[in-house]
């Protein structure tokens, strides 16, 4: 499958679009994805949006710690010792 | 008065309790429900008392605890294990989204207005080895080797996996939010 009407390196930027922005690639491809992202309107779009909703939900789904008794039940647990095969 | 334990305790809470949340979020997501994922956390808490022996200092804590976290959660609903995927991942067409909202909203702004539960529903609406890879990423931020060990799988099926899961979600959340008035429905 081809895409013709479109510059060099499309689609090598949209096959490592998830790679890139998770900064999981290795340095020399990376370094092509960002130079093309600087001269193809349309990819640096896409990535400008995936990008947003990357930070979205990372920052939505983050949203939720562990509840206070929780945290002193273990500690109170490590503390008695009342784990049988603690040493 | 200190003792082997009292250090051994006391280092097990300077580098493993810290993570809690994680293991807490990972839970939830995993369990889907408050209490069983405070049983699973703290059973993986204990557990990973047990077994700080085998920690190796240095290396990443949180994906430890999460593969102990793991292996507990499959032991304790082993029929999860042969549950299957049931979405045909092939039918996800990648960056639809994006080719819909380029002309009203190509920076997605309406993803900010989505409020953290539909967010956190939707996730939890994946598939579960979806859902699983999505959150050990996004969630926890773990680097694709480390899913892959926490996993069990090579690093390609996570790649996969996360790809597809990330389209997915995206796909609900934006039809949610067109259904919300968030974002004009574009698309030629």
């Amino acid at each position: 499958m081809t895409t013709p009407d479109r510059p060099a390196g499309c689609r090598e930027a949209v096959d490592h679009l998830y790679e890139y922005l998770d900064r999981e690639l290795d340095p020399s491809v990376e370094r092509a994805v960002r130079e093309h992202l600087a001269e193809c309107a349309h990819c640096y779009a896409l990535h400008r949006f995936e990008d947003a909703y990357h930070r979205f939900l990372e920052a939505r789904a983050q949203a939720r710690s562990a509840p206070p008794e929780l945290r002193r039940r273990i500690l109170d647990r490590l503390l008695s010792g009342r784990d049988p095969e603690v040493p | 008065m200190s003792s082997p334990s009292d250090a051994r305790r006391a280092q097990f809470e300077g580098e493993a309790l810290p993570h809690l949340d994680a293991v807490y979020r990972v839970a939830l997501r995993l369990a889907g429900d408050r209490s069983e994922a405070e049983d699973l956390a703290q059973e993986t808490m204990l557990k990973a008392f047990r077994a700080w022996e085998q920690y190796r200092p240095g290396t990443n804590a949180k994906a430890w605890l999460l593969t102990i976290l793991r292996h507990t959660f499959i032991n304790r609903y082993r029929r999860a294990k042969h549950r299957r995927e049931t979405v045909d991942v092939h039918e996800i067409e990648p960056f639809t989204v994006f080719r819909e909202v380029q002309d009203v909203d190509p920076e997605g702004s309406f993803f900010a207005r989505i409020v953290d539960d539909e967010v956190l529903r939707a996730i939890d609406a994946l598939p579960p080895d979806f859902r699983e890879t999505l959150v050990l990423s996004d969630v926890e931020g773990l680097s694709y080797a480390e899913i892959a060990d926490v996993v069990g799988v090579p690093v390609g099926t996570v790649k996969s996996r996360l790809f597809r899961a990330r389209q997915l979600l995206q796909k609900w959340l934006y039809a949610y939010a067109v259904e919300m008035g968030y974002v004009r429905r574009g698309g030629p």
